[in-house]
């Protein structure tokens, strides 16, 4: 399994763009499985990455929006992406602000199915 | 309001032992003149150690004063003395919701489903905090109005209160049971309704269905959203996403990444974005899952302005 995981981050590392893309647990924030630059802070990533992602579940959910497939945090030094939501295991990336978030987010949710 | 109060006094003061200081309490808090209403309801607790909604109530005031663990002490108090005591269920459950704890959130308003099965707004709280799409509103023996509404809170009597059966636990105080019944529902409905707030958004489209301006806390500041059923999810949707403007940027202080600008979420039937407003403010926009993300993007951009003009206006 955790093979099938990295091969599934390698491809996501080759997105021109992208800092570093991670496995999280959904229920506790925790790394699963990450491919990093060396200034990617992982940890808080995960974190983060798992919070946002309940919250604007529960946002989507209680506004009859669905579920939520996929989440953006645009700053002006990067984009934080998230996949999977819903799931037991998200997936997360860093990116570089000009990132191709449409090709990230195709291979964001082919990892997702990984662990599907 | 201000005849019920006066009332309300008048009553207490001939029978200061009386548990409609309940009510008094009560009506204070949903004027906000929280300090008043904290002073009664302490007044009245110390007459009435053991008074399940006395304690209620003030975890209510409590959780209006942004007190989150006297909230919940106040409430864990009145589930010691009532277990099933139905607005603390919810209210504890909420408070849980607004803290990020799911699971404990999930518990408490499981409990209150299964004291009250036909309970909607527990049902939709229920399943905002398990992040799953509202359930199909279940047709039945007909409720009130107020029973309807989803909003738990900040003002936890305008659902946890009102969606409540007379509670068979108060069995000696006619009083008590009123307080924890219909009378609160209308009043505390009507206040939390978009119609109520600030018109920040005039004249952008969803202005009072579709876009939120909330604080830090999750508290709702002005806009309105509706569920597919007209229901207001407004409180519901704000209390979810509390605290999501520090995490983010302490996530993007962490990581270098400069100020968050925006926050977009595909969902199955909506994109929702939301932006940073000001002192820790979020403005939510909704829209439907047709609509491109970058547009959903510049409408964001446009209410994030009027809003923003609002909050400096009103001195925030």
């Amino acid at each position: 399994m955790s093979e099938q995981l990295m091969r599934a981050l390698d491809r996501l590392s080759r997105v021109r763009g992208v800092r570093g893309s991670m496995y999280v647990a959904a229920e506790d924030g925790l790394p699963v499985a990450q491919l990093l630059m060396e200034n990617v802070n992982g940890k808080v990533l995960a974190a983060f990455a798992a919070s946002l992602a309940r919250k604007v579940s529960g946002a989507a959910a209680a506004t009859g929006g669905g579920r939520v497939r996929f989440v953006q945090m645009l700053s002006a030094g990067g984009v934080l992406l998230v996949a999977g939501v819903g799931g037991e295991l998200l997936v997360a990336v860093v990116a570089d602000p000009g990132v191709n978030v449409g090709l990230a987010r195709l291979e964001m949710l082919r990892a997702a199915e990984t662990t599907a | 309001m201000a005849d019920d109060i006066r009332a309300l006094s008048t009553a207490l003061a001939r029978d200061p032992s009386s548990l409609r200081y309940v009510d008094l309490a009560e009506a204070l808090r949903r004027r906000g003149q929280l300090q008043e209403a904290m002073q009664v309801a302490l007044h009245g607790l110390g007459r009435h150690p053991g008074h399940a909604d006395g304690y209620d109530c003030l975890a209510r005031i409590h959780s209006d004063r942004a007190e989150l663990s006297e909230a919940r002490a106040a409430w864990e108090r009145v589930l010691a003395i009532l277990p099933e005591h139905l607005g603390a269920l919810k209210g504890i459950g909420f408070l849980y919701f607004r803290q990020g704890d799911v699971r404990r959130a999930s518990e408490a308003l499981e409990h209150a489903l299964a004291v009250d099965p036909a309970d909607e707004a527990t049902r939709r709280a229920l399943a905002a905090v398990r992040g799953e799409p509202a359930p199909a509103r279940r047709s039945g023996p007909a409720r009130t109005r107020a029973a309807l509404q989803p909003a738990p809170e900040p003002a936890p009597a305008a659902s946890v209160v009102t969606a409540a059966p007379a509670t068979p636990a108060a069995p000696a105080a006619p009083v008590a049971a009123a307080a924890s019944a219909a009378p609160h529902a209308p009043a505390v409905s009507a206040a939390s309704a978009p119609s109520a707030r600030p018109p920040v958004f005039g004249g952008l489209e969803g202005a009072t269905t579709d876009i939120l301006l909330l604080d830090a806390r999750g508290l709702v500041m002005a806009g309105g959203l509706s569920a597919g059923d007209g229901s207001d999810v407004s409180e519901l949707a704000a209390a979810a996403l509390a605290g999501v403007s520090g995490e983010a940027e302490r996530t993007c202080e962490y990581m270098a990444l400069g100020a968050w600008t925006a926050i977009v979420a595909e969902a199955e039937h909506a994109n929702v974005v939301l932006a940073p407003a000001s002192e820790g403010a979020v403005l939510m926009v909704r829209r439907e899952r047709s609509t491109p993300v970058g547009l959903a993007l510049r409408i964001a951009d446009r209410a994030r302005g009027a809003a923003v003009r609002w909050l400096q206006s009103v001195g925030v």
